[in-house]
């Protein structure tokens, strides 16, 4: 059949006037408005500056791992040892720390440390040729188990110089370092994905593996690029977090995967929907900030807001699946 | 009993793929449906089989109207179709593909001895003639035996009419043979066959009557026996004088320096033992499916596998390690299937025009995209593009148009650069107008002096703009034919390994 037989495109269709392809990418960053309006007007401590910049200080982990598997869902692969990563580099960099290694060093380790993980599950993808989202289910489970036995399941605490706590706890002119740590991280990963040739060519392989090749992509340099931007990412992460806690927690990164992968999915919702962008995650990353927030405020059990947010993440994903192809394999 | 369809009309986006046909089928005769690629047939053959609903217009079987809303609607109505892709389950035994979906059950699960039964019993009945063994998988059996699968389960039902689209497009000659016999017996007991083909020689022997479809129009119907090959060709063609002239004028050979030339080259099962292709020469290769022509061609593009003795681009040796090592010796692929091989749908026009060379509107690795914009924008003018502007969608685009942005990607921030430039079904799903200008930016292409391989089903295409073409069998070329001696028989012929 020829190309003539596919269905025209969706803008020429509206709804009450509105274009159709404009409520699809904007219908998500609505809702989230819509929430932050109700949880202002209905929650008391909700809408004070201190709060916000709770939320921004919350959120900024969750959005530097988002950052690294928007990476990785560009090029349409799948890093589930991200969780992993962060807690290792929380444990490794309080562990340097306090045998007295410097504080540019031990950062140095960590980020050495998030290389070696990346390159690793890069090799088992794109050399062995196993699928990224088995691949990293399993080095993700080594790295658990590592952490633990290293710790020997304890936090690691005391000790740890000012200048690390600074990073994760202290605040610049009223707003908290991590803020800023955040923004960069946005700033710089949005560059380079809408901005470099490198980001072209991660969208190129994740959008049509084929036609990347035969344009003359090396495909495999891509998707390896893009795994190890997701360890890199979550080690950054897994550095602040416990800078910010001022303990090294085994534990402390799990959340971080299904959060991680959560402020993708709702951030494939908007702006180019189906396709990960550095923005739409941000914005995923914001909008589980504010739901676990004002539910936090209302005083809702933290088991209830799971499911809300399990709820949350599904509709999202059940918009994208609708309109677009969500080929993640 | 009598078919008729009555000013089916057929609107899609940009093209009027069906324009007020009007035709009556009967169900005692063979009617062979024959037309270019994109002329509608297969549109037709779709609205007659439920799987499209026409814009306007009527179907009636008898004095009854029908509404075909679903291939199992007309099914339902005795109108089966057969694919040309095939819809048979390949690690199904044939027993089992015939009563797919309607398998013989007892106590809740399939009984196997009643299918088989069934199925061997359909078959005799129908084909007695033909030995298929139902209990292998027809991932196993040779094409033509899978082709006869699909008629016996096609036949399942009561059936009026029976649609087959390109049914010895994927075989070889002498397994064609059986399945002409099958088609031919059909219609004594009932059941009508549309037949649409390649191969006119096959429409003329096999047919009853003729339709040809040219444009989305209905342009004749007659009997089978008044019908010539030529004129076959051109109706489809509408070839007057002045074409003849103006293609005559480009099959003078060019003598210019070999732009492509090769010994002893072998992938899987094609050997080319000498090959040269020169500046500004267009050069088509043909051949039944698996022939090897395809396959060569797109070796040359990515020759991952390749072993060759002497292989040189533009007067360069180069070794075939893998695409880029060809691009950058100059050589570049339109491919088939480009929404698969070529294009990503989800990106904008700009995007996809700049996905090989990014590096034009870039500086250390950094895009500027005004830059990139001016570029895409020189492309699309270049080749006529219709689109909105170089932000649209790629997938909201015609067939004709998604091919011009394909044939861009070689251009966008490259002009002059690629040397060689090969083909695969440069025209598959694209519409008669940007046909030609496709033929024109390929001529232009060649008055610049790149040589250009065309790999094409649609031997009028060839023979239209080749100035020679190579014939392949069984994975080697065969002695080349010089545009004096080009003719829709002689291809067929030489395709088939027949000697003229």
């Amino acid at each position: 059949m020829s190309d003539a037989t596919s269905p025209t495109a969706p803008q020429h269709d509206a709804v009450l006037g509105i274009r159709k392809d404009l409520i699809q990418r904007y219908s998500t960053l609505v809702v989230l408005a819509l929430m932050f309006v109700i949880f202002s007007l209905t929650v008391d401590r909700f809408l004070t500056s201190q709060n916000l910049l709770n939320i921004a200080q919350q959120i900024s982990m969750l959005t530097i791992v988002g950052a690294g598997l928007t990476f990785g869902f560009a090029a349409r692969e799948m890093d589930l040892s991200v969780g992993y990563a962060v807690g290792m580099a929380g444990i490794l960099v309080p562990l340097m720390l306090i045998s007295g290694v410097p504080l540019p060093v031990a950062i140095l380790g960590g980020l050495a440390a998030g290389l070696a993980i990346g390159a690793t599950n890069a090799l088992l993808v794109t050399v062995v040729g196993i699928p990224s989202l088995i691949a990293t289910l399993a080095t993700g489970s080594i790295l658990f188990g590592i952490n633990f036995l290293s710790t020997g399941g304890r936090a690691i605490y005391g000790g740890l110089p000012d200048a690390y706590l600074w990073l994760g706890q202290g605040r610049i002119a009223g707003i908290p370092v991590l803020a800023f740590f955040m923004v960069a991280v946005v700033a710089v990963a949005w560059f380079v994905m809408e901005r470099t040739v490198f980001g072209r060519y991660i969208y190129a392989v994740g959008g049509n593996q084929k036609a990347a090749e035969l344009s003359g992509v090396t495909v495999r340099r891509y998707r390896a690029a893009a795994l190890i931007v997701c360890s890199v990412f979550a080690v950054i992460a897994g550095m602040l977090l416990a800078a910010r806690l001022g303990s090294g927690q085994p534990n402390a990164g799990e959340r971080y995967l299904l959060d991680g992968l959560a402020t993708v999915f709702i951030g494939m919702t908007m702006l180019r929907p189906g396709t990960a962008t550095v923005l739409g995650t941000f914005f995923g990353a914001l909008f589980i900030g504010i739901i676990n927030n004002g539910l936090n405020l209302i005083g809702m059990d933290t088991y209830i807001q799971s499911i809300v947010k399990g709820a949350i993440i599904l509709i999202a994903v059940a918009i994208v699946s609708r309109s677009t192809k969500l080929n993640l394999l | 009993m009598d078919i008729t369809l009555s000013n089916i009309t057929m609107q899609f986006p940009g093209t009027r793929a069906l324009d007020d046909v009007s035709l009556a089928l009967h169900t005692g005769e063979v009617h062979g449906l024959i037309g270019e690629n994109g002329a509608g047939k297969s549109t037709l053959v779709s609205i007659l089989g439920g799987s499209l609903a026409p814009t306007s217009g009527s179907i009636a079987i008898g004095s009854e109207k029908l509404h075909l809303t679903s291939p199992r609607a007309a099914l339902l109505r005795g109108i089966a179709h057969v694919s040309q892709e095939g819809s048979l389950v390949p690690a199904l035994t044939g027993a089992e593909n015939i009563f797919l979906g309607a398998e013989p059950r007892r106590f809740g699960v399939i009984h196997r001895a009643a299918l088989r039964a069934a199925a061997t019993e359909a078959l005799s009945r129908w084909f007695p003639e033909v030995a298929i063994d139902l209990d292998r998988p027809v991932g196993e059996l040779p094409m033509a035996d899978r082709k006869v699968i699909e008629i016996v389960r096609a036949l399942r039902g009561q059936v009026h009419l029976l649609i087959l689209d390109e049914p010895t497009a994927t075989l070889p000659v002498r397994e064609k043979e059986q399945l002409w016999r099958i088609i031919r017996s059909l219609p004594p007991r009932g059941v009508g066959v549309v037949l649409i083909s390649h191969f006119l020689s096959e429409i003329k022997a096999l047919s009853d009557r003729i339709t040809v479809l040219r444009d989305g129009r209905l342009i004749a119907t007659e009997p089978a026996d008044r019908m010539s090959e030529g004129r076959m060709v051109d109706l489809m063609l509408r070839r007057t004088d002045d074409t003849r002239r103006a293609s005559a004028n480009v099959h003078a050979p060019p003598t210019g320096n070999p732009v492509l030339a090769l010994r002893n080259w072998r992938s899987g099962r094609i050997e080319v033992s000498d090959f040269t292709l020169h500046e500004g020469e267009i050069v088509g290769l043909i051949g039944l499916t698996g022939a090897g022509h395809v396959g060569f061609a797109r070796a040359l593009h990515n020759p991952a596998g390749v072993q060759v003795d002497a292989l040189s681009i533009a007067g360069r040796p180069v070794s075939p390690r893998d695409v880029r090592a060809m691009l950058s010796a100059g050589l570049a692929l339109v491919p088939d299937h480009r929404m698969e091989y070529a294009l990503i749908g989800d990106w904008d026009l700009r995007e996809n025009l700049a996905m090989v060379h990014t590096r034009h509107a870039a500086t250390a690795g950094i895009l500027f995209p005004r830059k990139e914009e001016a570029e895409a924008r020189r492309v699309m003018r270049l080749l006529n593009v219709k689109a909105h502007g170089s932000g649209q969608a790629l997938k909201t685009l015609s067939g004709g148009n998604k091919q011009k942005i394909s044939i861009g990607k070689w251009l966008y921030g490259a002009e002059g650069r690629y040397r060689v430039m090969i083909f695969i079904e440069p025209t598959e799903g694209v519409d008669i107008g940007a046909k030609a200008e496709i033929y024109a930016e390929m001529r232009r292409l060649a008055a610049q002096g790149v040589g250009i391989l065309i790999a094409s089903s649609d031997l009028g295409e060839v023979a239209e703009l080749a100035h020679r073409v190579i014939p392949f069998t069984g994975g080697r070329p065969g002695p080349a034919i010089p545009a004096t001696e080009f003719s829709e028989a002689r291809f067929i012929q030489s395709m088939s390994g027949v000697a003229a």
